[in-house]
């Protein structure tokens, strides 16, 4: 812009034709020096009137705005304080710099000491700017509080007028821009060979680059809040939100993954970022797994505490039981609650939130993939046609601040999440070490006051096994002292009528006219009997009023009949009290006239059977029927009231009762073959 | 014991007094409930051991599925930590197991004999209590007899249930005696049976929880110095 001479006056033994070109000279060289200077003012002045101004918004403004929640006035004024603090250096410097000779040489070499704390703070403000300005914005919505701000902003500063804060809030964003400006300006009225031109012009290299880094920054700020808000939307706002554009977007997108998948384009390899993908998502996996396998520990200590063995109750005071119930019930109440507690807020619950603070990443991570297709596709059409729309140039910008946003935090990221897990492991294992400790101690506790404190380990097992030796005999001793309780006395002897009843016969007529019925015999014809096998019967006369001999009269002790000779058998009479036997021979068919000698005593049989020697036709339910010699089984000897003349028997599946005296005691129905004792057989008869 | 009124077969005079009854009911009454102790103990023993290494198998869980991440390739110090801490866990998982056994041998086993005495008791119990409804019905037989007329056959019968009787009464009678002086002995007997079975938990507890420093450690060095 300037046109730059040479800075020393020319001598004055110019020739006068250069006279007045060397005046010029001097004059613009004298008018750029007053710009100069003037410029160099300016900075310092007007940055001296910023920092006033940040102080009074920092400290009055914010101090009397007490309506507003201390969070708010924090979003509002954001780092302001380290802003004042950078500046009030600068400014300190400046002034310095002011009274110096070198004044823009040191002013050059200020803006470049203080380049990257500005950068610093200023970014974070500038980035910020935006939530600040919606915050105050809320607030203008806000009739009441709106006033109180304003009164209190034409208070302290009257020209902030009707914009209030506002106005107040951009300076800083203001400021920062102005600084490579006003460098230019000076740099503009300083000759190049000046001294201080070079550190001038670095200086304001430096406040552009400032600019643009601030600049970069707050794009990757916005459009990492852009992405990493997990959006919960339901089915019909996600249906609502197809457009033809956001279809297109897909389309193109799916496109160009398809073309990579058929190898027509080639991906772009990403080195760098998929190691660091691959390490995050294995942050991501070691995190989550561990979360799952700790909720399962916590649900299985839970189990445990709800078990208590120790509430039993075995009525015994004092001793090695008392004192187990009282420690597991400490253990239980004291100890193992505590740790439970703490392993929940201290392992469980940072997991959770490490785990939670892993999305945002994720999502990140996900839309970087979609950008890079995007981009993609860019590229190409940029090698095909060499320009592109503004749209696509914003496509293509985005997807290099995700990228270059993710490549510069993910290691920062993965490293404070594993460290994080590094920490909450430590925790852990504290926790169950001290855990065991307590445990130890209580029970070393109660150790101590058992009778076996100072047996050894393998001693106490040899005692024990002593022990429960003993017992166990004891505890067998009394089992079999139980289980020997006296069975039910054994029944007495059966004497049933039935019984009496034979010897009736017997003592009537004889033991060797008792016969017993063979097989059944069906009576026809008059005073023909029915008798079942088995039954016992007294011969009266061995042939029939006609004279057959093959029909008998018989007696069954109460009926008389014939019965055909064929099926009866000489009975051997054997009650236990008279173990007389009557001779027989083999066929059985003889038949003494008289009473034969009684044969010694034979050894008694003990094997009887109950058989009805008559039959029997009930007259009530509680009666049952009999027929002649059918087996029965007794039940009861008497009746309910007791009395033995009735019988409770068994027959057929049936049960009622029957007269006792129907009933008879006889050998269990032995196959024909009982031997007889050798005797004079007598004569057959058939 | 049996409350029926009217039955038939009632004696009209009281044959066991009330208080060898009462006796009777006490010493069974706490038996009883002994029993259901015994076997409420038993079954949360069980469970609360099998709750004790449920817990630590999933401890073991935790440390072997870090150990499998591949971040332990990368960094070393992270493996150093898992490695550190897997051992431990495996460890008191093994030293659990060993406690629990302790404990199914000196405890489970000895209350599960301790039980299967009651079964045999349950059943002396219900044979006296059959023996004394026999002794009341033949009581109430005789008695029938007694107020009837003394006639020939009516003294003849009497005698005869009365004969019946003898036997049954004396039977009654053993058993009540022998039940009466097992019965305090058993439960007495509990405490000499009890208290070694509970020492050895305490002492189980006390063992298996070792820490470094003690005679069986549980906890490698480098725990203790990372866990600091």
């Amino acid at each position: 812009m300037a046109s730059y001479q040479e800075g020393e006056p020319p001598s004055p033994g110019e020739n006068s034709g250069d006279e007045s070109q060397g005046d010029e000279a001097i004059r613009i060289l004298e008018k750029m020096k007053q710009n100069q200077r003037r410029a160099a003012a300016e900075l310092v002045s007007t940055e001296a009137k910023y920092v006033h101004n940040l102080r009074l918004c920092a400290s009055d403004i914010r101090s009397q705005l007490r309506e507003l929640p201390e969070e708010d006035l924090d979003v509002i004024f954001s780092n302001i304080n380290d802003i004042i603090k950078v500046n009030s250096r600068f400014l300190k410097g400046l002034e310095e710099a002011n009274s110096e000779e070198e004044q823009l040489f040191l002013l050059g070499n200020l803006f470049l000491e203080f380049q990257e704390e500005m950068e610093s703070t200023y970014k974070v403000y500038c980035a910020s700017y935006n939530q600040a300005m919606a915050m105050v914005d809320s607030y203008k919505k806000v009739p009441t509080l709106q006033k109180a701000i304003q009164d209190v902003i034409t208070a302290v500063v009257p020209q902030a007028g009707a914009s209030g804060l506002t106005f107040l809030l951009v300076m800083p964003v203001q400021r920062v821009t102005r600084y490579p400006l006003l460098l230019q300006k000076i740099l503009e009225n300083t000759p190049p060979d000046d001294h201080a031109y070079e550190a001038l012009q670095r200086a304001t290299r430096a406040m552009q680059e400032v600019n643009s880094n601030i600049n970069e920054y707050k794009r990757r700020k916005e459009i990492v809040t852009k992405y990493s808000k997990l959006e919960h939307l339901t089915v019909r706002e996600r249906l609502a939100r197809i457009n033809t554009h956001s279809i297109s977007k897909k389309t193109l997108r799916l496109s160009q993954l398809f073309k990579q998948e058929a190898g027509i384009v080639t991906r772009t390899e990403d080195r760098e970022f998929d190691d660091l993908e691959e390490k995050f998502h294995w942050v991501a996996l070691c995190v989550n797994e561990l979360k799952s396998n700790v909720a399962s520990y916590l649900e299985n200590l839970e189990t445990f505490l709800r078990i208590k063995p120790h509430e039993c109750d075995l009525e015994m005071e004092g001793g090695a039981v008392q004192q187990y119930c009282c420690l597991t019930r400490n253990l239980h109440l004291l100890a193992f609650l505590e740790f439970k507690q703490r392993l929940e807020r201290l392992v469980y619950h940072p997991l959770g939130h490490l785990s939670k603070a892993l999305l945002g990443p994720q999502n990140l991570i996900k839309k970087r993939l979609d950008k890079l297709l995007d981009f993609e596709r860019v590229e190409e059409k940029l090698a095909e046609m060499g320009s592109m729309t503004y749209e696509e140039e914003a496509t293509r910008h985005t997807y290099q601040a995700l990228n270059s946003l993710l490549v510069s935090e993910l290691p920062q990221f993965n490293g404070v999440a594993t460290q994080w897990l590094g920490q909450i492991l430590h925790t852990l294992m504290a926790l169950q070490r001290d855990l065991a400790q307590q445990v130890l101690q209580r029970a070393e506790g109660e150790l101590a006051q058992l009778p076996h404190s100072h047996v050894s380990e393998s001693d106490f097992r040899k005692v024990m096994e002593d022990t429960l030796g003993k017992t166990s005999a004891q505890l067998h001793s009394f089992r079999q002292s139980f289980e020997k309780v006296l069975p039910v006395p054994i029944t007495q002897p059966f004497q049933p009528a039935a019984e009496r009843q034979v010897q009736t016969l017997l003592s009537k007529y004889g033991p060797s006219k008792l016969y017993q019925v063979t097989s059944n015999i069906s009576g026809s014809g008059n005073l023909a009997l029915t008798l079942q096998r088995g039954q016992i019967v007294a011969l009266l006369q061995d042939r029939d009023t006609k004279g057959n001999t093959s029909r008998w009269l018989v007696d069954t002790g109460g009926y008389r009949g014939y019965v055909p000779a064929g099926k009866l058998e000489l009975y051997q009479v054997v009650p236990p009290e008279e173990p007389s036997m009557q001779a027989g021979s083999g066929d059985g068919f003889r038949f003494p006239p008289e009473e034969a000698p009684r044969a010694s005593a034979r050894a008694v049989t003990p094997v009887f059977q109950v058989v009805a020697a008559y039959p029997f036709a009930a007259r009530s339910s509680h009666e049952v029927s009999l027929q002649a010699g059918q087996p029965v089984t007794v039940l009861e000897r008497q009746d309910k009231k007791g009395n033995p003349e009735w019988s409770l028997v068994e027959v057929n599946g049936q049960r009622g009762y029957v007269p006792s005296s129907f009933l008879v005691h006889v050998p269990s129905p032995a196959p024909w073959g009982w031997s007889l004792p050798p005797c004079n057989s007598p004569p057959s008869h058939m | 014991m049996s409350w029926i009124p009217f039955k038939i077969g009632q004696p009209k005079k009281q044959i066991v007094p009330k208080t060898v009854e009462r006796d009777f009911e006490r010493e069974y009454g706490k038996l009883q409930q002994l029993e259901d102790q015994t076997k409420k103990l038993q079954k949360d023993l069980k469970k609360s051991t099998d709750a004790d290494l449920a817990m630590s198998k999933s401890a073991v869980k935790i440390s072997s599925d870090l150990l499998s991440n591949p971040l332990c390739e990368q960094d070393q110090e992270f493996l150093n930590m898992v490695t550190a801490l897997d051992t431990a866990m495996k460890r008191m998982d093994a030293f659990n197991q060993e406690k629990v056994n302790q404990i199914q041998k000196t405890v489970i086993e000895p209350l599960k004999k301790f039980g299967s005495v009651f079964p045999s008791l349950n059943m002396a119990v219900k044979r006296r209590e059959q023996a004394l409804q026999d002794y009341k019905r033949l009581q109430s037989r005789v008695e029938k007899y007694e107020e009837k007329e003394k006639t020939g056959p009516v003294l003849a019968k009497l005698h005869q249930v009365r004969e019946e009787l003898r036997p049954v009464k004396d039977d009654f009678e053993a058993k009540n005696r022998q039940l009466l002086e097992e019965m305090p002995r058993f439960y007495s007997s509990r405490l000499d049976y009890f208290q070694p079975s509970f020492e050895s938990l305490i002492r189980a507890q006390a063992q298996h929880q070792s820490l470094p420093g003690t005679s069986t450690p549980a906890w490698p060095l480098s725990i203790q110095v990372l866990a600091t």
